[in-house]
């Protein structure tokens, strides 16, 4: 064991890098350095049968049931056009205020958050439905834009969350605590994108006309097209937040239920089913791959000790905790501006998880504020995949306008972090609450 | 779209609505007094057959995640990431597969079995390997798919 040093896990790192920048798939890419790191440490049996262990292990996983069985509730949900009617409640209930249909974009997200874990998919399905209504109301092309950027990161901090069962499955912490930790921030995220809009569109009114009030009875059968969904989310998350069900019951019990209202909603056919056992596969089959690398990668890294050293060597800088915390949620953003999300979790949650923790922070706390670190990469300029996601579905909007649309949002975002940093009881106090 | 991509998805679809059921149907008869012994063990198996179709869809249909700053940026290095991205794939899994049959060769004669159901170990085994080795030729599968462009 004589290379079981922190400067070959440095080493390993730099590979990494070195291996994702150059287009290497990055679940292969944290494997194969995890691989070859534990080769060169223990020898190459115990690295190939340790990689053996973590892949039947993993494939194995009760809990790793969870994330197929809620992406397959989200893609029988987009086959039943639930973004459409999500959208529709929010903007016949707030769409004839100034900056309404704004509103209802985010509220949207926030309620098509809840049946889907991704932003990406959030910021293309009401996008889709929202973007147009939006500028063919006169509303400007930058708030537009950018509501729907920023809204879509809703996706993924409001529960179920992909990025948290993989969190909770990479750092052992429990799933159920991580989605009642992150009611609250993906909650007061909404707000602070609600309070983002009242202040543009107080300072500058042209950029969101006011449009005609839906009368009650339009209000009520927009209603009628959701309740069944809403019964279904506050099922689901109430169930995991109180502890009546797991997360993993949760996650069938909405699919259970999805399957259920598209049957009574008469679209459950062949060809529906098929495409949503086919898009469910391939997406948790990309996110398996990632987390088996992942395992693999932070065995290595575990060996090595260059989780202990950098901890020991950021505690001799005497920054502080709330110093430390701000480094390390600086050190995320800048990462986040070249690595994809998922990458950028778990390849920095074992080597970054110590540090916090010898911050006094827990594991739990962590998981949303990563999660929420992670979700400002997806709306940073100029790498923000929500923001090219975006541009697709309005095609002739240029991009240096949906930059400039999504920045005020993201002003937003790192006040909302700073916040968690200060006031970590936004994520802890439910799950210490509801236990 | 070939028959056998339309059967895997099927085989894998199944194994979601089963692990689906086992777990609706585990609450439900938790709550009612009926509770079903070993649920747990069955959606394990659930979820790995549906696991494996999904690696194997995912990097037949080149899914997998990877950043493109560069490789979007250089039209070289992407020519050369097109050749080593399918190729360390088939490196990864080959070694997942190799880790993966070396314990199970290690534990064969130890006849395990899940603590509950008693559902054999070995068949989880040759499940998750026949996964891998899928996955190992739709890699390579990939390669030669770029070569021949």
């Amino acid at each position: 064991m004589i290379y079981a040093t922190p400067a070959t896990g440095a080493l390993g790192l730099l590979v990494l890098f070195a291996l994702i920048l150059s287009g290497v798939r990055i679940g292969a890419a944290l494997g194969l350095v995890g691989l070859g790191g534990l080769a060169v440490v223990l020898g190459p049996e115990p690295a190939l049968i340790k990689a053996g262990v973590v892949t039947i292990d993993t494939l194995t996983r009760y809990e790793l049931g969870t994330l197929p069985l809620f992406l397959l509730m989200a893609h029988v949900f987009f086959a039943v056009d639930a973004s459409r009617d999500m959208f529709d409640v929010a903007a016949r209930f707030l769409g004839h205020r100034r900056g309404g249909l704004a509103y209802a974009a985010v509220a949207g997200c926030a309620g098509f958050g809840a049946i889907n874990g991704s932003s990406l998919a959030t910021a293309a399905t009401i996008g889709s439905v929202a973007l147009p209504e939006m500028r063919r109301r006169g509303y400007s092309d930058a708030l537009a834009t950018g509501t729907v950027a920023a809204g879509g990161t809703l996706g993924q901090m409001i529960p179920p969350s992909g990025a948290l069962i993989v969190y909770g499955i990479i750092a052992e912490t429990s799933i159920g605590q991580l989605f009642t930790a992150a009611i609250i921030p993906g909650i007061s995220q909404a707000l602070f994108y609600f309070v983002v809009i009242w202040l543009l569109v107080r300072w500058k009114p042209g950029v969101a006309p006011a449009s005609e009030r839906a009368g009650w009875r339009e209000r009520w059968e927009s209603l009628r097209r959701v309740w069944d969904m809403a019964l279904l989310i506050a099922v689901v998350i109430g169930g995991i937040a109180v502890g009546w069900i797991s997360p993993s019951e949760a996650a069938a019990i909405g699919a259970a239920g999805s399957l259920l209202i598209a049957l009574v909603r008469r679209r459950l056919g062949w060809s529906m089913l098929f495409s949503a056992f086919e898009a469910t596969l391939k997406t948790s089959g990309m996110i398996f791959l990632i987390i088996i690398g992942a395992l693999v990668f932070s065995v290595f890294i575990g060996v090595t000790g260059l989780a202990e050293a950098a901890s020991s060597g950021i505690a001799g800088l005497h920054l502080g905790p709330t110093g430390t915390l701000v480094v390390i949620a600086l050190l995320l953003l800048v990462l986040g501006s070249v690595l994809d999300g998922l990458a950028l979790m778990l390849l920095t949650t074992p080597i970054l998880l110590p540090i916090v923790e010898s911050t006094g922070m827990s594991a739990l706390w962590f998981g949303i504020f990563i999660t929420r670190a992670m979700e400002m990469g997806f709306v940073h300029p100029p790498l923000g995949m929500n923001l090219y996601v975006i541009q697709g579905v309005a095609k002739d909007v240029p991009i240096g306008r949906i930059f400039k649309g999504v920045l005020p949002f993201l002003a937003s975002d790192f006040v909302h972090l700073f916040l968690l940093i200060l006031v970590p009881g936004m994520a802890l106090w439910l799950p210490s609450v509801l236990r | 779209m070939t028959a056998l991509h339309r059967i895997g998805v099927w085989i894998g679809g199944a194994a979601l609505l089963a692990a689906t059921a086992i777990d609706t149907i585990a609450v439900i008869g938790r709550n009612i007094g009926l509770p079903i012994i070993g649920s747990i063990e069955l959606v394990q198996t659930a979820v790995l057959v549906s696991g494996v179709f999904g690696l194997i869809f995912a990097t037949w249909g080149e899914e997998h995640a990877r950043v493109r700053i560069l490789t979007d940026r250089l039209p070289r290095a992407g020519a050369l990431a097109d050749i080593i991205g399918p190729l360390s794939m088939a490196l990864f899994f080959g070694c997942l597969l190799t880790g993966s049959l070396w314990l199970a060769s290690d534990l064969w004669s130890g006849h395990e079995r899940s603590e509950v159901l008693g559902i054999p170990w070995g068949a989880l085994r040759l499940t998750a390997n026949l996964g891998l080795a899928g996955c190992v030729l739709a890699s390579l599968a990939v390669l030669f798919r770029r070569t021949q462009r």
